[in-house]
């Protein structure tokens, strides 16, 4: 009866954020296309510098380079500055080869996390604007041009752009590119809701002032991009969106990789959650604090939950025909009677909830992309995922509770 | 989409908006389910009726032999109509919960129509001299019996498996006063799983050896099988 309650509980909770972010998206459009922010607006172009932390990106690195290079923006603006963080491989070697270029530095570092090469490349820049861009990624040549007009609002102290998946060869990166969708189509509404709290390592644009002022990355249990946002909302700056503003990164090309990698970004959120505990439910950060932060906090919980419920309605299931084949020795033969088809409220409720992260998903395309299409992985990232998503954040969750720590890699 | 910021506000509207949303969502949602399960018991409801017609029928039936032969009269004319997949469905709606009390009369009714059943069948025999074989069941959903599901399982199987074999399966804790009065005439007691096989009482689980040893004449009864093979000639 409780475990009822509950899961009705949480399956309101979560129709309601789908709900709520839905109807904002739609208040924006319709109803108050001039709440934003004087953007458009371009008196100069500001000086960039893009910092490339690298860690054994051998493989990698000139391409992300290269398309840096390939920017459109003036030429004497844009600075990159590779931070070779002691990687083992050949990756200062391949970086060097651009300081040909003027507008190219590379340096070499010991080895001590990503934080400490971004405040290593921010120690030697004086411009304007400081970004970042992992070294598995590749920005689109207009990439920054959407980007910089937003600064002329001076309360603007970072930007996030649109991520995108770079290669889909295989079922799992298929699956992220439909995962990566639904997050643009988040990260676009926690933009208009003042409430973006992750500037992600794909070229998220920052205000160099406001980091030096806010005393650079910090570790943030290995999540310095969630951290970073996350100090940015507290000081009381914003954090903008420009989903124009392509970029393709690489993804975990296997389950192994995957799974380590979002272990790692649920326990930065947990952690980080821990420590920004009175920006959560506090309603002078507004939406963040009054709904996203919370939401995101039982999200987490309402999948592990109904992971568990699942499971087990799946093993009662299962001990049924396995009783069946034992005493009449019979195999069962699927078949479909119309009769027996679930229509308790629960499922109608779990399948409106599917319904509408697949509508999540199509706005996520056509705010990034322009399309209203689903991606062809849809299927299987919402069968699959169902079941993936909860394992990650169940051991996530466990981590975070022992403090374990996790690795990058 | 263009680039998007904005300070940090709360509007409440939003709040309330979606609230009233994802109510009526959760609204439609529960109109939706007690639709279905009104239009299931609908279902069923028109299923009994059908069954009492053919009850009546088989009753009717009988008065006529009567006065006549049992010439048209064949062991396959005792084969079981809607029974079967009425009580699985029954099943079905019980577990899934909801209205109890509708459901409690549906089953009320079910068992009605299968002592009725029953009855006629056992008449139409004597007179026309044909040998069906019956097993009554009863079971409990009380949680007092773990081994019904196991013995519902069998007597599902060995129905399907031979079309002649009628099982009749009643709720033991059923309080319908037809059902208690056979339940007293054929003293079943309250050690389920029961069944009443050719006027004995077997109580615990019964498998399907059991009932095979219980029954030999199920080893030259036609089954489903056979039967198709004839229909498809």
């Amino acid at each position: 009866m409780i475990d009822t309650a509950l899961a009705y509980m949480l399956l309101f909770v979560s129709l309601y954020f789908e709900i709520f972010l839905l109807v904002a998206f739609l208040e924006r459009t319709f109803l108050s296309r001039s709440s934003g922010s004087g953007l458009g607006s371009f008196s100069h172009y500001p000086s960039v510098a893009i910092i490339v932390p690298c860690y054994n990106e051998e493989l990698t690195v000139s391409t992300t380079v290269a398309s840096l290079l390939a920017l459109e923006y003036p030429k004497d603006k844009l600075e990159v500055i590779v931070v070779d963080d002691g990687s083992k491989d050949r990756t200062l070697e391949i970086a060097k080869q651009f300081e040909t270029d003027a507008r190219v530095r590379v340096f070499h570092k010991e080895n001590g996390g990503k934080h400490t090469a971004m405040n290593f490349g921010l120690a030697r820049t004086n411009a304007e604007l400081i970004g970042c861009l992992d070294a598995d990624s590749v920005v689109a040549s207009d990439g920054l041009l959407s980007v910089v007009s937003i600064f002329e609002d001076t309360r603007v102290a970072a930007i996030t752009p649109g991520i995108h998946v770079k290669e889909t060869n295989n079922i799992l990166q298929h699956m992220q590119k439909v995962e990566y969708r639904l997050a643009v189509f988040n990260r676009f509404m926690l933009a208009a809701l003042g409430s973006a709290f992750i500037t992600p390592g794909p070229f998220s644009i920052f205000r160099t002032s406001v980091v030096s002022e806010l005393g650079g990355w910090r570790h943030g249990y290995s999540t310095e991009d969630m951290e970073m946002a996350l100090r940015i909302q507290n000081a009381g700056y914003l954090i903008g969106n420009a989903p124009r503003a392509v970029v393709h990164t690489g993804t975990p090309h296997t389950l192994k990789h995957l799974f380590r990698q979002r272990v790692r970004w649920t326990y930065g959120w947990l952690r980080n959650a821990v420590d920004y505990r009175h920006m959560i439910g506090n309603r002078k950060y507004g939406h963040m604090g009054l709904i996203i932060l919370p939401s995101a906090l039982i999200s987490i919980g309402a999948a592990i939950f109904f992971f568990f419920r699942i499971l087990f309605e799946f093993s009662v299931t299962i001990r049924h025909e396995l009783l069946k084949i034992e005493v009449t020795g019979a195999l069962p033969h699927p078949g479909f009677n119309l009769f027996y088809l679930n229509t308790s409220v629960m499922w109608i409720l779990v399948w409106i909830a599917v319904g509408l992260i697949l509508l999540l998903i199509a706005m996520g395309s056509f705010i990034g992309t322009g399309k209203r299409t689903l991606p062809i992985g849809t299927p299987l990232f919402v069968i699959f995922y169902s079941f993936l998503v909860p394992l990650w954040l169940g051991t996530a969750v466990v981590r975070a509770v022992f403090k374990t720590g996790v690795r990058w890699r | 989409m263009d680039p998007v910021v904005n300070a940090r506000t709360a509007r409440w509207s939003s709040y309330i908006v979606a609230f009233l949303i994802t109510a009526l969502i959760f609204a439609t949602a529960l109109y939706a389910s007690n639709y279905f399960q009104s239009q299931r018991i609908a279902d069923i409801q028109a299923t009994e009726n059908d069954v009492s017609a053919q009850i009546l029928s088989t009753e009717t039936q009988f008065d006529l032999l009567q006065e006549h032969s049992c010439s048209d009269v064949s062991e396959s004319d005792l084969a079981p109509s809607e029974m079967t997949s009425l009580g699985s469905e029954l099943d079905y709606l019980e577990a899934q919960g909801g209205n109890q009390d509708e459901i409690t009369r549906l089953k009320s009714t079910y068992s009605l129509l299968e002592i009725k059943d029953y009855l006629a069948m056992q008449q139409l025999a004597q007179k026309c001299g044909l040998k069906p074989v019956f097993i009554l069941y009863f079971y409990s959903n009380s949680g007092d019996c773990p081994q019904c599901e196991a013995q519902g399982y069998v007597l599902t199987a060995l129905s399907q498996q031979f079309p002649l074999l009628r099982v009749y399966s009643f709720d033991y804790n059923l309080q319908v006063g037809a059902l208690q009065t056979l339940i007293s005439i054929d003293h079943v007691q309250d050690n389920l799983p029961a069944l009443v096989i050719k006027g004995k009482n077997y109580y615990g689980f019964q498998s399907i050896e059991d009932i095979q040893k219980i029954l030999p004449q199920l080893k030259t009864m036609q089954t489903a099988s056979s039967a198709a093979a004839t229909s498809t000639k």
